[in-house]
């Protein structure tokens, strides 16, 4: 088989496997979409119907009506956008230190910033709170937002990967030719780390929107709530609200899908030497 | 002569000029990682230590407690329910990791293919990680009904009476890691972000050297994909040995059926909110801690035999 | 060189500028978030205290809560209620927990009866006892075992206002098929059995229709335990006595009637089971199950032409009905700023003019105050009536510190037993040891 047949071939397969794989990936999208638009009584139908039939769309009316869900998406967005804000400034600039430069301790705090990883959050909550209810942040959003300016574990990590990932010689180049550590950083490895802080920035993004027990245990007034505390208003003594409940999930999920869409391009970017060289 | 007195007269300057770099070096060093370090003293510190001191006592989160020294660490050796909760974490950690890694990888490598409407596949791929959990949860209750759920239904199709999958003993993890496996769409983004960032001119050099898909992907992909993997391989152990949310939501915090879905944060969540037994519960999130850290050492060591950074 | 230095000092003043900023958006911040509800209930010029009352509440049951604050309100004109949403599950508890241990918490909360027992242990709850005398609130007002779940070692932490109960709903219909009478429905073990097995029909592994599953809905062990004469709880000695030999002999009825019918086809039906309008009850795939009151609301809504009926829990003897009962709250948790201002609140809501103004705008719900329920005429429902006529007879669940941790280890043992995991025996021996051995460190 010459290579070009080859080549068609591999693609065929691919492209078989995943339409399969996401037919399963799909559903639960689908299920949350189609829910949204049904009346409760035919949300747990047998057989199930996947279109419903009619379209309710009276429900995400209802919903926006349910709860305040303009000041909930308004809070949303600041605390998201602002911590997201904090994260992709602050690390890849420590990342890159763990990465690229050399300094005393630092293997051990690299450890130890994974370290933090492995304890259960549930523990560290209570004293967590103590520490912000002594600053006084407590009824307001700061704890949403601060320590993401102060770097976040997992982000850390990941980006460090990808900065050992870059050659070195183009910081040795950069370093004959006179240029700052800060001036390296910032304009030649920086960007080239752009699909990882990219990633980064994306995911902060959907943490922060969808974090519930944050919002949950430092916001004290409803008008400071978040959409994920909305969310659990659907839960009522009756039983829960699905239809309302994942119109919000709907509307929840498409500014990060618009955002995915539109970014995952960078992602698959190739990169180059030749011109930095 | 001349030589040997060159050599003397310079070691002295050499051997400040390196002190100076060295110092400056260091220096930096700190300065980029400031914002972390100031991070971990104001948030980490205090919380970690705090837990490890409450791991030593009574302390119920309402009340300090007294101090009773290693007795929450050996009354959990004793406790049935804990060793329970450590089987079926390791067992959910030992089938999750490995397949999350594969089909990561090989999702991501066929959704980097420059095809037209990839975008679309990916977009699919990401979308269950953008469905709130107890949504997640109770479709897939749905979808693994033993009377009409689809997973049944398309077994019966090829001849198989499924089993009653989470209402099983023997079932229910196995119906956990499935679904634990929608969520793979953070890592395959990542997967992608790493595949991103090999240069073109290695598969060009690779091809002209007449390499096939197979050997590209063996020789240039797989290896310079390492250090991503690695991050994968410790999250995702990591990942998988707090599982917590899902099956919380899915059996209510009872670990049904007959605690095969008692998970050890759930275990720990319970006594820490539910039992008023936080430092029992610290006790467990240390324990926890020297299993992760052990699992992660290990990973660690090895790294230098199956990661390749590029930079170096 | 130059250049080197400037890098460096950009870097440097990146980072103060930063910190700088945060600085500043914190302050400004704790201006501003003054009034963000928990630390408020300052007396202003005009004299109104503003408490705050965390609620899980939505829907018709937000409305209710509203009307009465609104009542409470007009009559107390110098408080000021200010209602905040906390959600109503698990969430609720941690963050009614850190607030406690944080020191400043809500004035005061809807908290479920059942943890008011481990709460109270912990000293998290304001002790009410002397408010309630000197109000002269005693125990005569409400059910008995309502107060009862209210008091720990015998003081009071908090005023109950809502209850339930649980009793044996059968389908008339499937009786009337089967042979049997629809106007006498079984009123012992033995007849429940017979019952049982006539209105069953298996084919297969699956149930086209099946007469009972005994820890189905509300069927947990507590009811069956107390039907059959059983106690869960010795208050003199304290301790725990899940392995009572009538609950034993209870948890050996349910498991043998596992064996009977198939563990596992059972285990295969509840999945099937849909929730809300998709209720195997509605749907009469279970012809008789043990439920909550609230079930009513739910048949009106989904099917209100199914023709069923309600009757006490069967027992052993047919004689000495009982059942067993929850409910909800009004707790002050302790160190909270406003406790007088808090009291007139808790106090209103758990007494009748509060509970009267609640209770009628939530037609299926029950009030803990017996007149309450005659003055708005519950009764006048006659399945509802059922419901109220047995809460003389109701128990709650045993007062004790580990109130939570004894719920999980019944549903391990019920579980268990059923599954052949042990006898039923051994598991409840085993579940008494483990509460037993946690509420040692309380003595």
């Amino acid at each position: 088989m010459n290579p070009k047949t080859k080549k068609k071939v591999t693609k065929t397969i691919a492209h078989v496997f995943l339409i399969i794989a996401s037919f399963f990936f799909i559903i639960p999208f689908i299920w949350m979409v189609s829910t949204s638009l049904k009346p409760l009584t035919q949300v747990f139908t047998y057989p199930p119907e996947w279109i419903p039939n009619p379209f309710q769309w009276k429900n995400y009316l209802d919903a926006m009506e349910y709860i305040p869900f303009f000041t909930y998406l308004n809070n949303t967005v600041i605390i998201t956008l602002v911590s997201t804000l904090g994260v992709v400034i602050s690390c890849p600039l420590v990342a890159y230190s763990f990465a690229k430069l050399e300094w005393k301790g630092r293997n051990v705090f690299f450890f130890i910033t994974i370290a933090v990883m492995m304890i259960p959050g549930q523990v560290t909550m209570i004293p967590l709170f103590l520490i912000f209810n002594k600053l006084g942040w407590v009824g307001t959003p700061l704890p949403l937002i601060v320590p993401a300016f102060f770097g976040v574990p997992f982000y850390i990590f990941l980006l460090r990967q990808f900065f050992l990932g870059l050659p070195d010689d183009l910081r040795d180049a950069a370093k004959i030719d006179g240029a700052g550590e800060f001036r390296i950083y910032w304009q030649i490895l920086l960007p080239l780390a752009k699909p990882a802080v990219l990633a980064v920035g994306l995911f902060q993004f959907m943490g922060s929107w969808t974090d519930f027990i944050g919002p949950l245990l430092y916001l004290t007034n409803e008008t400071q709530y978040t959409l994920s505390l909305g969310l659990q208003q659907f839960q009522t003594q009756m039983g829960t609200e699905w239809g309302l409940m994942m119109a919000v999930s709907t509307m929840m999920t498409l500014p990060i899908i618009i955002l995915f869409f539109f970014l995952q391009k960078t992602f698959i970017q190739g990169i180059t030497f030749s011109g930095i060289k | 002569m001349a030589e040997l007195s060159k050599a003397t007269n310079t070691r002295p300057v050499n051997e400040v000029r390196k002190k100076k770099s060295f110092i400056k070096s260091n220096i930096h060093g700190w300065l980029f990682a400031s914002p972390w370090i100031i991070g971990f003293l104001a948030f980490f510190a205090f919380p970690l230590i705090a837990s490890i001191y409450f791991s030593f006592t009574t302390y119920s989160i309402l009340k300090p407690g007294d101090f009773v020294g290693v007795q929450n660490y050996k009354e959990l050796m004793q406790d049935d329910l804990f060793w329970k909760s450590i089987y079926n974490t390791i067992y959910f950690t030992i089938f999750y990791v490995p397949l999350s890694i594969i089909f990561g990888v090989a999702l991501a490598m066929m959704l980097n293919m420059k095809v037209k409407g990839m975008a679309i596949y990916r977009t699919i791929f990401f979308l269950p990680t953008l469905v709130p959990h107890v949504a997640l949860a109770v479709l897939w209750m749905w979808l693994l009904n033993p009377g009409f759920g689809l997973i049944n239904g398309m077994l019966e199709i090829i001849g198989i009476q499924g089993p009653n999958w989470l209402g099983s003993e023997t079932w229910s993890k196995p119906s956990l890691v499935l679904m634990s496996l929608w969520g793979i769409g953070q890592a395959v983004i990542i997967y992608l972000a790493g595949l991103g960032d090999i240069p073109n001119e290695l598969y060009e050099a690779a091809e002209v050297d007449g390499a096939n898909w197979w050997q590209k992907t063996r020789n240039v992909t797989i290896p310079l994909l390492t250090p991503v993997i690695f991050f994968n391989l410790v999250m995702g152990a990591i990942g998988a040995f707090q599982q917590f949310t899902l099956p919380y939501t899915m059996t209510q915090g009872q670990g049904t059926p007959a605690n095969s879905l008692t998970f050890y944060v759930m275990y720990l969540y319970d006594n820490a909110f539910k039992y008023f037994q936080m430092g029992y519960a610290s006790a467990m999130a240390w324990i926890l801690f020297i299993i992760i850290m052990s699992l992660t050492a290990v990973i660690f060591i090895t790294s230098n035999r199956w990661v390749h950074y590029q930079g170096k | 060189m130059l250049k080197k230095r400037f890098s460096k000092f950009r870097t440097i003043s990146l980072l103060f500028v930063t910190i700088f900023t945060l600085a500043l958006a914190g302050c400004t911040s704790d201006n501003t978030s003054s009034n963000a509800g928990s630390d408020s209930g300052s007396s202003s010029g005009d004299d109104v205290t503003e408490i705050t009352f965390w609620h899980g509440a939505t829907d018709i049951g937000l409305t209710a809560l509203e009307t009465m604050v609104k009542a409470f309100e007009e009559k107390n004109p110098h408080i000021k209620v200010n209602m905040v949403y906390t959600e109503s599950s698990e969430g609720a508890d941690q963050k009614l927990l850190t607030a406690v241990a944080g020191g400043n918490p809500p004035d005061v909360a809807l908290f479920d009866r059942f943890k008011i027992g481990s709460w109270a242990a912990q000293d998290s709850l304001t002790d009410l006892t002397d408010m309630a005398e000197t109000d002269g609130i005693t125990k005569d007002l409400y059910y008995g075992y309502a107060w009862e779940e209210a008091n720990y070692e015998g003081r009071l932490y908090g005023l109950p206002y809502s209850t339930d109960s649980r009793l044996l709903y059968y389908n008339k219909d499937h009786f009337e098929a089967a042979g049997l009478d629809p106007e006498n429905p079984p009123k012992t073990i033995q007849e429940l059995e017979v019952a049982a097995e006539k209105l069953t029909k298996k084919n297969g592994n699956r149930f086209e229709q099946i007469g009972l599953i005994p820890w189905y809905g509300q069927g947990w062990l507590y009811g069956w335990g107390w039907s059959f004469g059983g106690d869960f709880f010795d208050e003199e000695s304290g301790l725990v006595t899940a392995d009572d030999p009538k609950i034993v002999e209870a948890l050996q009825w349910m498991t043998d009637f596992g064996k009977k019918y198939n563990v596992e086809d059972i285990a295969g039906f509840e999945s099937s089971a849909g929730t809300a309008a998709m209720d195997p009850f509605i749907l009469g795939q279970i012809s008789m199950k043990v439920d909550g009151n609230w079930t009513i609301s739910a048949i009106e809504k989904y099917k209100p032409d199914l023709n069923y009926g309600v009757t006490p829990i069967p027992t052993p003897t047919g004689t000495d009905f009982t059942t067993w009962s929850g409910g909800i709250g009004i707790v002050i948790p302790k160190g909270a700023k406003n406790v007088e201002a808090a009291w007139e609140f808790v106090k209103y809501f758990g007494t009748q003019e509060g509970q009267e103004v609640y209770f009628a705008e939530l037609p299926g719900d029950l009030s803990v105050i017996p007149e309450v329920n005659e003055n708005l005429g519950r009764g006048d429902n006659p399945i509802l009536k059922q419901f109220i006529d047995i809460l003389p007879n109701s128990n709650s669940r045993p007062v004790i510190p580990e109130g939570q941790l004894l719920w999980n280890e019944l549903v391990t043992a019920t579980e268990n037993s059923t599954r052949e995991n042990g006898t039923p025996q051994e598991n409840l021996e085993k579940a008494t040891e483990t509460v037993n051995k946690a509420l040692e460190k309380y003595k």
